[in-house]
């Protein structure tokens, strides 16, 4: 068992060409499979296509560190950094009077706002309403930011009146997140923290930072204009998207031997700046090649996912836009070429390259990826799979099993299965995922983290279960016993290590 | 003999030609009759319809419904038919967007024509026309084709830009104008074909052929957009 971890350790750190039958049979042998990380099934075999990452931590703990420091910085002497919530009943009264005057009881009752304002308080962003009409709601918050800055301190999050208001101060923007739903505020926090990079991929922080230094009042809008559709449209994949949550993508199920073509078929259609061939299917991944040495973000992954399903105008010719990864490089911008491999394919190919000039070299690289594809009959097979993209649960063969979420850590992907009828109406779907969200505030709590849990509900019960390699989610019917869904676990992640072949990138190449 | 016929028999894809010369190229393929490639770019304000006069020329249809943001500059290609001739129009889309500008720029060279829109309904965009047309002069070709398209011809009602306006504007820098329509299709075409036979005819002129006169060519083939509402 030792050595075998060993094995497993080595290969996908070193990027070497691993025995990979050897290893996969020493993986099949095991008999915990998924208990180390590394061996949990699903996971990559010669090295990870992403950063390796602590997932949501990673996502949480910076904007963390990043107040505490600043706290910590503008209060040398003060004992009560971090931690200040200040509890202001008078807070949402006073702002509703505000609000009432621009605008209408339904614009209220939105489950969720969110709003992004400059350091010297200009609206740039409102999910709903227009921001002309809140420039007054949002100078009240950017006062409340200073009003507790001046006092040397940071101010993190308002409850009250049923409403959480999360503040995430990245300057020179200020987000901030008005909430009625049960989330965390960490959980708020990471999605404000999404909606920052969104706005980072779009112009760079060296932009951003260039135009506040040398005009702090300057309209951001100007510069963003035509992609707001691109944040609500975040907003929105951040409610519905369990990859999102999992901090992991998704695979197109696919034979082994044919993902293997399709991605040597774009292993080889290489260029000098190209830096990662993404080949889509929806919001699916079917491939990923990169650079030797580079490695890709999930939440660069995540924003580029968003960019492409957003956009229609990818549809008919070749797209070619510059795309900042923030999590790769906040000070500069990639240019991605976007295509779909035929117009009414779900099939899109990303090549990012470092080059602005290299649309017609990218071109090229398509061009050579769609004859090798072809030559090898790999692309009939893909067309194959995309007819069913997705599986229902009832082929794990688990009665009272109706839905789960299953994501390998060391390989940052998941996989799940369609939702089931009783979860098939998007207001349910919602509710599931609200479910599953929770599990996961509670699994990831900052001071009392859980490994597993268990929970009975009128409608469902649900499991949740973290390990070093794996975190699994799962939904059972509500007449499931405990025991039941404990042993329906070794069950599913049985039927996982089967199938991982197929709902799996095993084997992610790079150039 | 001349410089088309020397192109003729190049097989290169792209082959600059001489010092101030369309730069224009041909590929040679056994199959097809001979391909002579443009590069055309569309450009101005974010929506003046620039992706809407596109999608009319190339696939005659009508992009109704929500503002579709281009992101970036996107890439098409159509054949057209230009005197018996092949031409293939490779069309840059190009976001009126701001932020866009840097990845617009480095693609303006390339190209031979550039049709540079403004909305009749939307003054600002008419008024960045000259802004547009300098930036034209720092990045383009120094002998690149320009057209001047008042679009959305069809909205007479919310009409804020006369036609004499951009009559005048474009005469002042010497470029043809019209006004299209990609809802009704009216001059779509013909915006295209007349800078796919100007610029056929600079490739493959004769010594002793007549000079191509896309102003009068233009003024010969264009409807007057929405005659029976300007009166």
């Amino acid at each position: 068992m030792d050595g075998e971890t060993a094995t497993g350790t080595e290969s996908w750190e070193d990027c070497m060409l691993a025995p990979v039958d050897r290893l996969r049979l020493e993986r099949a042998d095991s008999p915990t499979p998924g208990l180390v990380e590394g061996t949990e099934p699903g996971a990559g075999q010669r090295s990870a296509m992403f950063v390796q990452a602590q997932s949501f931590e990673d996502l949480t703990s910076e904007a963390e560190e990043e107040a505490q420091r600043s706290a910590a910085e503008e209060n040398p002497e003060g004992p009560d950094e971090g931690e200040y919530k200040v509890q202001n009943h008078d807070f949402s009264s006073d702002s509703r009077t505000k609000e009432e005057d621009v605008s209408s009881e339904a614009w209220r009752s939105h489950k969720k706002h969110v709003f992004v304002l400059s350091e010297a308080g200009k609206p740039i962003y409102t999910r709903y309403g227009t921001e002309e009409a809140l420039s007054s709601t949002m100078g009240v918050m950017m006062a409340l930011v200073s009003f507790v800055e001046a006092e040397k301190n940071i101010i993190r999050s308002i409850h009250a009146d049923g409403c959480k208001v999360v503040f995430l101060t990245k300057s020179p923007l200020v987000l901030v997140g008005v909430s009625r739903t049960s989330q965390s505020d960490k959980e708020l926090l990471r999605e404000l923290q999404y909606i920052y990079y969104q706005i980072v991929s779009l112009l760079t922080l060296t932009q951003l930072n260039h135009i506040f230094q040398n005009k702090q009042n300057y309209d951001l809008r100007r510069l963003l204009a035509g992609s707001e559709y691109l944040t609500d449209n975040l907003l929105h994949r951040l409610e519905r998207d369990p990859g999102l949550l999992l901090s992991a993508v998704t695979c197109l199920p696919l034979a082994s031997c044919s993902r293997d073509a399709v991605s040597s078929s774009l292993q080889a259609a290489k260029a000098k700046n190209l830096v990662f061939s993404i080949l889509l299917a929806g919001d699916r991944l079917v491939t990923l090649i990169r650079k030797k040495d580079q490695f890709l973000h999930h939440i660069d992954l995540h924003l580029v996912l968003n960019l492409v399903g957003s956009s229609s105008s990818f549809r008919e010719g070749e797209g070619w836009t510059p795309i900042c990864l923030p999590k790769f490089n906040t000070s500069g911008f990639f240019h991605a070429h976007i295509s779909y491999l035929e117009p009414a394919s779900e099939l899109c190919l990303i090549l990012v390259s470092t080059d602005r000039e290299d649309f017609f070299n990218m071109s090229d690289c398509k061009q050579r990826f769609l004859e090798r594809l072809s030559k090898r009959c790999a692309y009939q097979s893909l067309k194959e799979a995309l007819k069913c993209p997705t599986y229902p649960v009832s082929q794990v063969g688990i009665p009272d099993l109706r839905h789960f979420l299953y994501k390998s850590k060391s390989s940052g992907l998941y996989t799940s299965p369609e939702f089931p009828d009783v979860y098939r109406s998007g207001q349910e779907q919602e509710r599931l995922m609200g479910l599953y969200q929770d599990l996961h505030s509670c699994l990831h709590h900052p001071t009392r983290p859980l490994r597993s849990f268990y929970r009975c509900g009128e409608t469902e019960n649900l499991l949740a279960w973290v390990t070093s390699g794996f975190e699994l989610y799962l939904c059972f019917s509500p007449l499931a016993s405990k025991a039941s869904a404990v042993a329906a676990v070794n069950k599913l992640l049985k039927w996982i290590r089967k199938e991982e072949d197929r709902l799996f990138i095993l084997s992610p190449l790079t150039y | 003999m001349t410089v088309f016929n020397q192109l003729l028999s190049n097989e290169l894809p792209v082959q600059p030609m001489m010092p101030g010369s369309v730069s224009s190229s041909v590929t040679c393929c056994p199959f097809f009759p001979r391909v002579v490639l443009l590069q055309v770019m569309l450009l101005g304000d974010s929506a003046v319809g620039k992706t809407c006069v596109l999608v009319r020329f190339k696939d005659g249809a009508f992009l109704g419904g929500n503002f579709i943001a281009t992101v970036g500059i996107d890439f098409r290609n159509k054949v057209v038919d230009v005197d018996n001739l092949k031409v293939k129009l490779q069309i840059w889309d190009t976001a009126g967007q701001e932020r866009f500008r840097s990845v617009t720029h480095a693609y303006y060279r390339d190209a031979q024509a550039l049709l540079l829109l403004y909305d009749i309904t939307n003054k600002p965009s008419f008024d960045n026309i000259r802004a547009w047309l300098t930036e034209i002069h720092e990045y383009a070709q120094r002998d690149v084709v320009i057209m001047l398209l008042g679009n959305k011809s069809d909205m007479a009602a919310e009409r804020v830009v006369k036609m004499e306006d951009g009559e005048k504007l474009a005469k002042e820098y010497g470029v043809p104008f019209m006004e299209t329509s990609a809802k009704t299709g009216g001059n779509v075409e013909l915006a295209f074909l007349a800078i796919a036979k100007e610029l056929k005819h600079r490739a493959t002129q004769q010594p002793n052929e007549p000079k191509f006169k896309i102003h009068d060519y233009i003024e010969s083939q264009k409807q007057k957009s929405g005659c029976c509402s300007l009166g």
